[in-house]
């Protein structure tokens, strides 16, 4: 990743595009709340807006993380289980290596 | 495989009433026990293989797969991180090995240097015309994560939903961590497209849209 550390003021729009994957890597996630970009951002809003949306969709991505309720939420058939115990009584847990 | 444990997925992953106990027994061979703990991560295994394979079918076997994957590993769990990130980690990696036998390139090389103009973010990416209207409520962006092209969508679920690291992803797709970071990112541009127009997105197998 280039150094964008002395020349923010003077990055064009497409160069800011180009360093975005390592900034919110590097960032957090949380590019437009660093100072460093205030000024950038408010004379490139469709910068500022393009930030405000990648970090709305990453942080709405972490609520799918977790089911929506007890009871709702998708939820494999019952015949899953119902595969899953039958063969447990066939083969005992194992020691496979794993973590 | 073992990766140093991660403390964020111990703050995303908070022990759950009970399972600790349940993985002992379950140790022990504790039918029970085994059943405890398929009702405490059925939900999650399964929406996380159904993210992945976009079919509920396979969905469902991987989802036993993983299970039996489980039980027959419990004993090597020695608890270097959250169980729910052990279990999913092992969910992704039948996953993928499903994926691979199939013949699916899940990282496809040319999808990442020259994307298909259907698939690819649009390169006007800064514009006003493609900036979102307000806030995206989930299952919208299930919808919009359902219709994004494969090498996308995993990496995308990966590290956004399921909270792994670049370099996690990077071994586990077998790819380089900036590929893991440049599919990262367009996965981002192209879901703020599909998210501008709602209303054309697809509804989806598996997912209830009453869950919003």
């Amino acid at each position: 990743m280039k150094d964008i550390s002395t020349n923010l003021d003077n990055m064009t729009p497409a160069e800011f595009e180009e360093y975005l994957p390592e900034l919110f890597e590097a960032g957090g996630g949380k590019i437009s709340e660093d100072p460093r970009f205030t000024q950038f951002f408010k004379t490139n809003p469709d910068c500022a807006a393009l930030v405000r949306d990648l970090e709305t969709i990453a942080e709405q991505a972490k609520s799918l993380f977790e089911p929506t309720g007890e009871d709702s939420g998708p939820e494999p058939a019952d015949s899953v289980w119902s595969n899953i115990a039958s063969k447990l009584k066939d083969a005992p847990p194992g020691n496979e290596d794993e973590d | 495989m073992s990766t140093k444990p991660n403390p964020g997925f111990f703050k995303r992953n908070p022990p759950i009433a009970g399972e600790a106990e349940a993985i002992e027994r379950a140790k022990a061979g504790d039918a029970d026990a085994f059943s405890k703990l398929y009702a405490l991560h059925k939900r999650r295994v399964y929406t996380l293989c159904l993210r992945m394979l976009g079919n509920v079918s396979e969905a469902e076997d991987m989802t036993q797969e993983a299970f039996l994957h489980l039980f027959r590993k419990i004993n090597s769990f020695r608890g270097e991180s959250a169980f729910s990130t052990w279990l999913h980690r092992l969910t992704v990696n039948l996953v993928l090995m499903h994926l691979r036998k199939k013949g699916l390139q899940l990282v496809s090389l040319e999808e990442t240097i020259n994307p298909s103009e259907d698939d690819a973010p649009k390169r006007d990416f800064g514009s006003r015309d493609n900036q979102l209207a307000g806030s995206v409520d989930r299952v919208t962006l299930e919808r919009a994560v359902a219709a994004l092209p494969p090498g996308y969508r995993m990496v995308f679920v990966l590290h956004d939903v399921e909270g792994f690291e670049h370099n996690e992803i990077a071994t586990m797709l077998e790819c380089s961590t900036g590929n893991s970071k440049s599919q990262l990112h367009k996965a981002r541009l192209k879901l703020r497209e599909l998210l501008r127009q709602p209303q054309n997105l697809p509804a989806i197998e598996g997912f209830s849209e009453a869950a919003r």
